[in-house]
């Protein structure tokens, strides 16, 4: 009978010993925006969802200046009718201004909280970030939508595997730069992935622009589903899919100085799904696979010395050389970069060309 | 002198891989990578291997010196020292272990306390964890063994979660091999042994084992288990983060389970929280065990009334660690303590034990 008593004493003793968080009354950050007004201020939206009772999504959107970002959660706080948390975060919009002058600040704040998840999106906008999050986008909300626009995109198409994870982790790396999507408003309630920004340190330094997404992925990541067009002819085009591809960085020479040699092996296997043209015989698919691999390589290769002018090392190449040379200092990495040289090497192989001959 | 532990105290020899388990695997576990990565680089998962390893010979001495009085470590000092200088000598260990009990749960609330509920209180939580821990001792020594196995085969399920970061992993973060120098390697390894620490409490509770010959494979298997265990989490840990990145996480394990998703779970690191507590239950358990049974061969008092001096000290102990600082201090001293006991004392110990005897014996 004691111990009963004992029991429930302790039952009403610990009930309540922490602060409660009821879903329904408290509002959960689902996406945040920035955008700089000068060297000092910025202007910070917090999207919020409110569940309907007809299980549809409506967007909120509060928003402030500040100079800190605790303090615009604070003047935030002072507008949301509920207390405002963080933990369901899936994307955060860096404004273009802001993107220019550095956001480490915002991703620190994210990288100590422990109720944000490694998992969510980073991006840029080429415009105001905040015209991006107050935009509707249908029923599932505004939030599901950016977060489900990047995550398609990153497993099929041609924006290579990042998150708030991968963005800290080559932030930190010595030889590697890193990159985020940046969105773009087409209209009004229209949105489209316009390139990739990379950074040098944490400010932008270059966008590779749409057409040449495809290729900076071969270099950084895997494709599993992406797709081509290769233009053979006249009335002759072919549209690879399917794509999946690996690829391997290769340093040859290892003379601590710098002015190595880096060769770059990509592997890809695709099917061809749409042609265009007479017929397609072993003879054309030959052809096909020529072509893209031509292609491949010219671009590629264009890429990377663009990255050199630009002085950025998004695929590190300075990270290469860190984990392949005994003793290498990668503090000096910005003086050899520009004394690097390339060769791309692609292999392309088409394996299936639908059902029909 | 020595008294006779009675054969249903006794646990059978397979048990004692349980109890070298789960004093090995703590609070350490949660953020040792950062530690050692700051002496080693990337070469820090070769620290972990040569601590390791290094850790065999010290289990070895500990059979050693207990075989050779056929009893525990009390006698052992007895036995060298003579009977009051022995008893000073063995209450000091009564510090030694309140200090790791209190180590582990300070550590943990401040765990609970950064992640989880900012608010939570520290007393309160302390205290009904200890009284969870008095009731378990009650139930005698079996029972703290029972809660050790059970707290094992709870937690099991953590370790293949591991394998989502497996995803994201760099392999070239790990060569060259061997590119630091073989003094910054041992330096991991001598900052290792907070996480390698506890094994020792085999002196303690040696005759409580039954044909102790038997347990020594256990003991050894017991320490190769975890060596390796947290050899793969180094491993991970540095393929996961880049090098600055993990210098700047205090809980690397944490921040790891981080990127797990699941159906169920939208974050699993509060699961693993939550688990841990059971992980840190016979850690706690065993260690107040081995202090009151200590105060009971040392001033011969009841060992239920020293489990309960000894909850009411570390209740009031408790409360004056309470800044991040000061938490960061006492994990350093215990660290420096358990480095102290394990590697330093023991050997002497043993080399004095050994000598002691060809003596006496001409």
């Amino acid at each position: 009978m004691k111990n009963i008593f004992l029991v429930f004493l302790s039952l009403f003793l610990l009930a309540g010993c922490v602060q409660e968080r009821i879903i329904d009354e408290i509002n959960i950050e689902v996406g945040s925006a920035f955008d700089a007004i000068d060297e000092e201020n910025f202007t910070g939206a917090f999207l919020i969802q409110d569940y309907l009772p007809d299980k549809s999504i409506k967007d909120i959107v509060y928003q402030s200046t500040a100079s800190l970002r605790r303090d615009l959660m604070m003047n935030i706080q002072k507008q949301s009718s509920k207390e405002i948390f963080n933990g369901g975060l899936l994307i955060t919009i860096f404004g273009n201004k802001l993107a220019d002058t550095g956001i480490i600040d915002f991703v620190d704040t994210y990288q100590r909280e422990p109720s944000i998840g490694a998992r969510n999106y980073l991006a840029t906008s080429s415009g105001s970030a905040i015209d991006i999050i107050r935009g509707e986008y249908g029923p599932q909300g505004t939030s599901n939508y950016l977060f489900n626009l990047i995550e398609h995109n990153i497993q099929r198409r041609d924006v290579p595997r990042t998150n708030l994870h991968i963005f800290l982790r080559d932030y930190y790396k010595k030889g590697k730069d890193p990159y985020l999507p940046e969105l773009t408003k087409k209209g009004e309630n229209e949105l489209e992935i316009s390139g990739i920004s990379v950074f040098k340190e944490d400010r932008e330094a270059y966008v590779i622009p749409q057409n040449k997404m495809f290729f900076f992925k071969l270099m950084v990541d895997k494709h599993s589903q992406g797709s081509f067009r290769v233009h053979i002819g006249k009335n002759r085009d072919a549209d690879v899919e399917s794509i999946s591809s690996k690829y391997r960085l290769k340093l040859v020479g290892k003379s601590k100085e710098g002015a190595n040699h880096v060769s770059i092996h990509i592997k890809i296997r695709g099917m061809i799904k749409e042609f265009t043209g007479k017929r397609l015989d072993q003879k054309e698919v030959n052809k096909i696979e020529k072509k893209l691999q031509k292609i491949v390589e010219r671009e590629c290769l264009k890429l990377l010395k663009t990255f050199q002018e630009k002085g950025v090392d998004p695929v590190g190449f300075g990270y290469l050389h860190r984990s392949k040379i005994r003793g290498f200092n990668v503090d000096n990495w910005e003086k050899d970069y520009p004394n690097l040289t390339f060769d791309v090497k692609c292999n392309v192989t088409i394996v299936e060309t639908g059902v029909i001959e | 002198m020595q008294e006779v532990i009675q054969e249903r105290f006794k646990i059978s020899p397979f048990l004692v891989i349980y109890m070298v388990l789960s004093m090995q695997i703590g609070i350490g576990v949660l953020g040792f990578q950062r530690i050692i990565a700051e002496d080693a680089g990337h070469d820090a998962w070769i620290s972990v291997l040569v601590a390791g390893a290094s850790l065999h010979i010290i289990m070895w001495m500990i059979y050693k010196i207990n075989e050779s009085v056929n009893g525990d470590i009390v006698t052992a000092h007895e036995f060298i020292a003579g009977k009051w200088v022995g008893k000073i000598l063995s209450s000091i260990f009564i510090a030694y272990f309140l200090l790791l009990a209190l180590t582990v749960v300070r550590t943990y609330v401040e765990v609970i306390q950064v992640w989880m509920f900012t608010d939570i209180n520290l007393w309160w939580f302390s205290v009904c964890f200890f009284l969870i821990c008095i009731y378990i001792i009650y139930g005698g020594f079996r029972t703290v063994v029972g809660i050790s196995f059970f707290s094992f085969v709870f937690h099991i399920y953590l370790y293949p979660i591991f394998f989502f970061n497996l995803q994201y992993a760099q392999w070239n973060h790990l060569t060259p091999i061997f590119e630091n120098s073989i003094k910054d390697i041992l330096l991991g390894s001598f900052h290792m042994s907070l996480t390698f620490i506890g094994f020792e409490v085999i002196l303690f509770f040696y005759p409580f084992i039954k044909e102790p010959q038997k347990s020594k494979k256990w003991a050894h298997f017991g320490l190769f288990l975890t060596t390796i265990g947290n050899t793969i989490l180094m491993i991970i840990s540095i393929v996961y983060f880049s090098k600055d990145q993990l210098a700047k996480s205090i809980w690397p394990t944490l921040t790891m389970w981080k990127i797990v998703k699941l159906p169920f779970v939208e974050r699993f690191e509060y699961i693993g929280i939550g688990t841990w507590s059971l992980v840190i239950l016979p850690n706690v358990c065993i260690t107040i065990w081995i202090a009151s049974r200590l105060l009971k061969r040392i001033i011969n008092i009841k060992q239920k009334h020293g489990v309960i001096y000894i909850v009411i000290a570390m209740s009031i102990a408790i409360n004056f660690i309470d800044t991040r600082e000061k938490v960061s201090l006492l994990n350093d001293y215990t660290g420096l303590a358990g480095f102290g006991v394990t590697f330093i004392y023991i050997p002497l110990l043993f080399i004095i034990l050994m000598i002691m005897k060809k003596v006496k014996k001409k």
